[in-house]
């Protein structure tokens, strides 16, 4: 009995221990392991500059900074159209611009946020790109360093050119001596330097247009296919948008240099070198079966697995949900878009009430959402050339012609408006309307012009002395930022 | 071996002397209401003569007349009657006091209520297994004091707001840790669907659980260490007891409706104030007489039979939910054996049409003692539970979406029909509901499609489970290895159908498969003794191990072939993969506690604990947690004994605690890393910015001070609990705001920055009021307030802006000096008697009003003088009340006569305010229908009124756009939770043979009323769920049920 007992004993001390190792034994072995786990499905920022091709993701990662919906996805040129005389809002829902649309923006609301967080969002990678590339010089050869810090400087130059158009008031009030907002040019990814005080419009325009011109001695004359000539920046897509910026400064002369450089004496209109830029033969073709072609400079491009969908979905917005029409006041009865205008098929009529189908792909929303289009430096050329110090009218109503004719043919403009500047760029003006319509344009080209926004609908007008002209900056950034 | 022959020694002798005088005696033995006891040993006095009742609880022996019966049974007092010479003796066993004396589960162990010096409340599990709940948390309001318990919609398994002293965090979760068994198990909407309520705790059925503790203090909590920030509720699962086996059922079946909805205009009422607005619009834009703008647009539709067209949309939205409930268990065993089975079918259907919860669950417990020093405990609970619910707009983020049940019952037009004549649903050509004849559109759905075509499911397949080994070698030691599993696979699946709502217009079907796989290492070793009689020691020393897995991977599909499609397998032209997410995070800990007392006077306990998460930055994962606590028994003392105090205050103990414990309750398990992802540029692979890291990230620490008394009156017919807590949070885990023009990922990093504070009192009083005759009156009453305030934030005048559903709408504020998340909004001063505009007060204090129409070029926003004034925005809003109740509490009574029982349990909350945001949709004057108060509008000049002149569009004026002060109220409220009537059925109704031993029958009404000025539905209502930073915010959320049931509780 004594034995058995001892035994018993010796047993449960013994197998008690065994356990208490195995317990124990695995404290040691590998708690280092999983008490510093490493993400599975994110990359730790120390392995960014690891491969080459890591460092073109980060490249592609900025393009696809600017196609979030809040942004060239979708809401922005929302935005800027809506808060135009073209659309009448049937919703009043704000989740789809009825603030924007009625002016009754302001420092809290979610436009104002998220325009602003959008751009900067795409400023910060475009500045994490340039400092990374510095200071992993030998990942990249020194070419493709070169090209994609060129890349990177054209899309913040496009960011910052979209908030001091939004959030600025206009260069040419006076000269861009206005405040304009902060020009973020370093990589941000610690809790510091919240603070930044605004730089004044005219010298974030100077830095745009120093971006642009550093990008257009940087970048390719073009890249391997259609798909990345139409979505990534090559030389003639950072012309193409200094058209638009001089244009915006008031500088024609300038828009004309640039313009000269993507737009040939004779017609037909295209680009020498580079990108052989050029108008498609039909309006129709950018739109619906090709958006790849030459006359798309710089596009959003939307496939399958990337799309935006939802309520910054430009095709959700104007077709299939109908949150907006077009105001049956604004451009759409105007004399000089005629009913057999080709560009009034991409209209449906819902009874006596007009859609816009630009964007017609549904479920998912596969239509490309042009940025730059050939039609767009074309009408900026032809504005400057009829409002630079010595107007060139002939020219100037030759241009505009090219991109009326593509879809009216039979048109041809009176001379009444051909015959002086003024009238001439009224022409034009009405020509942007319509070649333009929901693509982003209307409320710039009337701020640039100090041009009142004419009330619609329920919505009242907005002269440049109200507040409501441009948009607020946004109140997260009043409340983080004590230097604004 | 010895004992046996000992014993059957001891049996000879004794039948010699009994064989010289006997008599027959019989009887029965009976528990509580009288119910047979079978199995009880009855042993003749000083002999081994003895038997056991059989299952009728009767026995029949021969004894001699003047000896002594001892009547014994495990879990009861032993009771010795005399014979005297009767020949039928009836006995009635009651529960023993002293064993089961009121223990405190602790972690990693359990202590008695003398020895135990925290703050902590027992709830038994008999108080939630009745209730018509789906989790048990939902039924513990009112029920122990410190808890409060918010059930922030009627949809069904939506876990409840649990708030143990207050809010303790500010960005992390202040759900408190729950362990089941002692695996510290998931918690929260663990759906990963935005449509679906899933909480994991609704897969433990409520009747399976023997006790619910909650641990407050930091001495009881420190033990958990890292997690125990926001409190500890642990679930001990019941198991089986020595004796005959014992089954149960329990079964009810109950009806459920919503309650306190507002009336809705009908739709002559709405076609009237609606055509007043657009004329008021037409005259106020300076139109009065411009021909082409529309004097009217509202117009009436009629139905084939000539009577006009008037939807009551609550009727199609809203449902009178049928449940039942059916839970049977076997449980017994024997020494060494002991084994609880379970198994538990509930389907429950919620007040909004297709809202159901089903749950079929088995447990399976068994402990068993192998040897004098080898316990093996096991117990394994499976469940498949299915959570189906519409849209409800009530879940967190979903207070604006386009699809919320709740939103589209209110705003739809009454003046339209659901279906149009030939049985096709009323839609109008965008995809949204048809206006009839009505000259406007809607942006919002027709609700009964959705209701009808569309499926929203989240499905568990849950596996709860632990395994133990108990070894003892020596006297006192004992160590223990356990190893649980917590291993929840969820299925989320969505179909929404092309022909109307968010599929349209070619359906789309989203399948989701998460697995969050949970397993716990535990190892202990106790060691308790007892020197020189009165020091006794404890000592527990342990090592715990726990890792969480989460994977979630899906696809959504889109353009059906066919509308005959309504599954994800079906045939689709488009796939896209959605929900992917793959996360780990571990656990590791060592831990300990000493306890001391001498005498039963003098308690000393110490807990430490060293934890680590892999959550926190690289060199901030480790840290120390801990505490202290005293207690001395005054009662005890003889001084106190013999002084006249104790003739009234039977029973005194003095306790306090001191401890620090953290909360690194992440949600985002990488929260300290910098990270970029990789996405699509159309189809180029890209890396980007993702989140800003921060590697110092470290624990939110709390320091907790707690000091109370227990107190016993009348030989403690009445006891009392009083506790004052403080406790002071700092280095607060905040998601520090960013400029956004720095371009930081959502604009925010998580820092350590801030403090906090929650103190409070608690009382809990329980008596035993009234005892005569057949009737007893038992009441618990408890009480506690609690005062949170903000100290500290991420730097001067810094502040938290709280928003709801994601960035739709401001409406909290959390600021120094004020409690957590303040009510935030633009404030207003009534209705302008001379013109029927709305008053708002801008930041200088001036006085503005707000007219939706004028004529262009004219401000909307002007003074009252007339003159242009500055639009209202967020720069002038204000804080308008503190969200975070100030006392709550229960007060719980039980009547008995005779066999009926009578329960009435009311639930009490106040101090707070809630933005009744919902008013704001009930008011908005665009074509959105309003309730039956819009008809008190402001129409002449001089009528005082708090409605507005309507005016067609206005969005404003009510709060619908912005939050006002105008729909801020206060949150006071007494709710009737349950009141039960019961009554047991005397089992001599059922023969012997029936084997039926106890029958209850009872009928209970839960959420019987709410005695609250508040106007809207439920000031519980919370539209972000559990979030610290927007508490009371009611928008668009639907009301609670009332629920009556009828059930049987059966054992044999």
């Amino acid at each position: 009995m004594n034995i058995h007992t001892s035994t018993a004993k010796v047993v449960k001390a013994s197998l008690a221990c065994l356990v208490l190792t195995v317990g124990l034994g695995l404290t040691a072995c590998d708690e280092k392991d999983i008490m510093n786990p490493v993400p599975q499905t994110s990359l730790q920022g120390t392995f960014l500059f690891d491969t080459p091709e890591r460092v073109l993701g980060q490249v592609n990662g900025m393009y696809a900074g600017l196609k979030v919906g809040n942004f060239f996805g979708g809401r922005f040129p929302m935005l800027s159209d809506i808060r135009g005389e073209e659309f009448i809002n049937r919703l009043q829902n704000v989740f789809t611009g009825y603030d924007a649309w009625n002016h009754t923006i302001n420092s809290g609301s979610n436009d104002a946020l998220t325009t602003w967080s959008s751009a900067y969002a795409t400023i910060n990678l475009t500045n994490l790109v340039i400092d990374g590339l510095a200071a992993h010089p030998n990942v990249v050869d020194a070419a493709t360093t070169a090209q994609y810090v060129g890349e990177a400087k054209f899309v913040r130059a496009l960011c910052y050119f979209s908030l001091i158009s939004f959030y600025g008031q206009p260069y040419v009030k006076n000269q861009g001596a206005s405040p304009g907002v902060p020009l973020r040019m370093k990589g941000e990814a610690s809790p510091a330097n919240n603070n930044l005080a605004r730089s004044t419009v005219a010298q974030v325009y100077a830095q745009i247009i120093k971006d642009l011109d550093d990008a257009e001695a940087a970048l390719p004359l073009k890249y391997s296919s259609d798909l990345l000539n139409t979505t990534r920046a090559h030389r003639n897509t950072a012309i193409a948008l200094k058209t638009r910026v001089y244009l915006n400064m008031g500088q024609f002369d300038k828009v004309v240099t640039e313009a000269k450089k993507v737009v040939s004496d004779a017609t037909p209109y295209k680009a020498a070198t580079g990108v052989a830029h050029q108008l498609q033969a039909d309006i129709n073709t950018v739109f619906t079966s090709s958006y790849t072609t030459t006359e798309s400079i710089f596009s959003m491009p939307m496939t399958e697995l990337d799309n935006i969908s939802g309520q910054s979905s430009l095709g959700y917005e104007y077709n299939l949900n109908q949150e907006y029409n077009l105001n049956a006041t604004g451009i759409l009865g105007n004399a000089q878009w005629r009913t057999g205008d080709s560009r009034r098929t991409m209209l449906r009529a819902s009874g006596t009430t007009m859609y816009l189908m630009k964007y017609r792909k549904a479920n998912p929303y596969l239509d490309y959402v042009p940025v730059i289009r050939y039609s767009e430096v074309l009408l900026n050329y032809a504005e400057a050339l009829a409002r630079q110090s010595t107007p060139d009218l002939a020219k100037a109503t030759a241009v505009l012609t090219a991109v009326h004719q593509r879809s009216d043919s039979g048109y041809t403009f009176p001379a009444a408006t051909t015959s002086s500047a003024t009238a001439l760029t009224n022409a034009i003006w009405v020509e942007r309307r319509i070649e333009l319509l929901g693509e982003g344009f209307r409320s710039n080209d009337l701020l640039r012009n100090m041009l009142p926004i004419p009330s619609k609908g329920t919505a009242p007008s907005i002269t440049s002395s109200q507040p409501e002209y441009i948009f607020p900056i946004p109140n997260a950034e009043i409340s983080s930022n004590k230097e604004l | 071996m010895k004992k046996v022959v000992l014993l059957l020694f001891v049996c000879l002798c004794t039948l010699s002397v009994a064989l010289a005088q006997t008599q027959k005696v019989s009887g029965k033995v009976t528990e509580g209401e009288n119910s047979p006891l079978p199995g009880v040993t009855v042993l003749v006095k000083g002999t081994s003569q003895g038997m056991t009742t059989s299952a009728d609880g009767t026995f029949t022996m021969e004894c001699a007349p003047t000896s002594t019966l001892v009547f014994s049974f495990i879990g009861y007092s032993s009771q010795e009657v005399p014979v005297n010479g009767r020949s039928s003796i009836s006995v009635k066993m009651g529960a023993d006091t002293k064993q089961l004396a009121d223990v405190v589960v602790v972690g990693y162990g359990t202590q008695t209520k003398e020895e135990f010096t925290g703050s902590a409340a027992r709830v038994k599990g008999d108080a939630v297994k009745d209730l018509p709940v789906q989790s048990f948390d939902q039924g513990l309001a009112g029920k122990a004091t410190g808890v409060s318990i918010g059930q922030p919609n009627g949809v069904l398994n939506n876990p409840p707001v649990i708030r143990i002293r207050g809010v303790n965090s500010i960005s992390l979760s202040s759900y408190p840790l729950v362990v089941v068994d002692g695996v510290p198990i998931n918690t929260g909407n663990v759906a990963g669907s935005s449509t679906v309520a899933n909480n994991p705790l609704g897969d433990i059925n409520p009747a399976d659980i023997e006790s619910i503790d909650v641990l407050k203090d930091a001495a009881s909590t420190s033990i958990y260490g890292s997690r125990a920030a926001a409190g500890v509720i642990l679930i001990t699962t019941k198991s089986g007891k020595a004796g005959k086996p014992k089954v149960t059922y329990e079964g009810w079946a109950g009806v459920t409706r919503a309650v306190r909805l507002p009336k809705m205009l009908n739709a002559e009422q709405f076609m009237m104030i609606k055509n007043e607005a657009v004329l008021n619009s037409k005259i106020l834009s300076g139109n009065a007489n411009n021909a082409s703008v529309a004097s009217e647009l509202f117009f009436p539709m009629y139905n084939a039979d000539g009577s006009l067209v008037d939807t009551d949309w609550y009727k199609e939205v809203y449902q009178t939910g049928f449940s039942q409930n059916h839970s049977l268990s076997v449980s017994g065993g024997s020494e060494s054996t002991k084994y609880y089975f379970s198994t538990n079918y509930s389907k429950q259907r919620g007040i909004l049409k297709t809202n159901e919860f089903s749950r079929k669950a088995v447990r399976f417990n068994v402990d068993h003692k192998l040897t004098s020093w080898l316990t093996l405990t096991a117990n394994a609970n499976y469940n498949n539970t299915l959570n189906a619910s519409p849209n409800t707009g009530s879940l967190e983020g979903n207070a604006f979406g386009l699809v919320g049940s709740a939103r589209l019952a209110w705003l739809s037009a009454p003046n339209v029909p659901v279906y149009n004549p030939d049985g096709s649903y009323n839609l109008s050509t965008a995809n949204t509901l048809g206006m009839g004849n009505n000259q406007v559109s809607s942006n919002f759905y027709n609700p009964v499609p959705m209701l009808d075509l569309n499926k929203y499911t989240s499905e568990n397949d849950h596996i709860l489970g632990t395994f133990a080994a108990d070894f003892h070698p020596v006297k006192g030691l004992n160590y223990r290895i356990s190893y649980g599993v917590d291993r929840l696979k969820i299925e989320n699946v969505t179909f929404q159908s092309g022909v109307h709502g968010p599929g349209y217009p070619s359906g789309n079907a989203t399948n989701t498969s998460i697995a969050a796989n949970n397993w716990d290492f535990t190892n202990t070793l106790t060691y308790n003794l007892t020197v020189a009689s009165k020091h006794s020691i404890g000592l527990l020393a342990g090592y715990d191990r726990q890792k969480f897995d989460n994977a979630a991977w899906g696809a959504t599909r889109s353009n059906s072939a066919d509308i005959f499609f309504n599954d994800f397998q079906g045939s689709y032209g488009t796939i896209i993969p959605a929900n992917n997410a793959l996360n780990e995070r571990a656990l590791v800990s060592v831990f300990g506690r000493f306890t001391y007392d001498y005498d039963k006077k003098y308690f000393l306990t110490v807990n430490f604990r060293r934890d680590g998460n892999s959550a926190l930055g690289a060199g901030k994962k480790y840290g120390n947690f801990g505490g202290v606590s005293g207690g001395w028994s005054l009662a005890e003392e003889n001084f106190y004994r013999n002084s006249s105090l104790a003739q009234v205050m039977t029973g005194l103990k003095l306790r306090a605690s001191w401890g620090k414990i953290g909360n690194a309750n992440l949600t985002n398990w990488y929260g300290s890393l910098s990270l970029y992802n990789s996405g699509l540029y159309g189809s180029a692979a890209t890396w980007a910015f993702s989140q800003g890291g921060n590697p110092d990230l470290g624990w939110e620490t709390g320091k907790q001070t707690n000091v109370g008394a227990d107190i016993g009156l009348f030989n403690d017919r009445i006891q009392l609990d009083l506790t004052y807590y403080r406790n002071n949070v700092d280095g607060l885990i905040l998601n520090v705001p960013q400029s956004p023009s720095k371009g930081i990922p959502n604009n925010a990093m998580l820092m350590n920055v801030g403090s906090m504070y929650n103190r409070g009192f608690e009382v809990g009083v329980t008596a035993n009021v009234l005892e005569s005759g057949k009737f007893s009156w038992n009441t618990n009453f408890n009480y506690t307030f609690n005062k949170n305030q903000v100290t500290a934030l991420y730097g001067e005048g810094t502040e938290i802006v709280g928003t709801t559903s994601a960035t739709a709408e401001t409406s909290n504020i959390t600021r120094v000096g004020y409690s957590v998340g303040s009510l935030y909004g633009a404030k207003t001063d009534g209705v302008n008697p001379e013109n029927g505009q709305r008053i708002f007060i801008n930041r200088e204090g001036q006085r503005v009003q707000y007219n939706h129409a004028v004529p262009s070029g004219q401000s909307r926003w002007t003074y009252l003088d007339g003159s242009a004034a500055p639009a209202i925005s967020v720069s002038d809003y204000q804080l308008l009340g503190n969200a975070l109740p100030k006392f709550y509490g229960g007060f719980n009574n039980t009547f008995r006569y005779g066999n009926f029982d009578l329960g009435v349990n009311f639930t009490y909350s106040g101090g707070n305010y809630v933005m009744n945001g919902s008013k704001g949709t009930w008011r908005d004057q665009r074509f959105w229908n309003n309730t039956t108060e819009v008809l008190d509008r402001w129409t002449t000049p001089g009528q005082k009124t708090d409605i507005p002149r309507v005016v067609y569009g206005d969005l404003l004026s009510n709060g619908s756009s912005f939050p006002i002060s105008e729909n801020v109220e206060k949150a006071d409220y007494i709710r009737l939770q349950t009141a039960s009537l019961g009554y047991r059925v005397p089992v001599q109704l059922f023969g012997a043979k029936s084997g039926i031993s106890s029958v209850r029958v009872y009928t209970q009404v839960f959420n019987a009323f709410l005695i609250t000025k508040y106007s809207g539905t439920d000031p519980d209502i919370s539209s972000n769920g559990n979030s610290n930073l927007t508490p009371g915010v009611d928008k668009n959320s639907i009301p609670q049920g009332r629920t009556f049931t009828f059930g049987v509780n059966v054992g044999f």
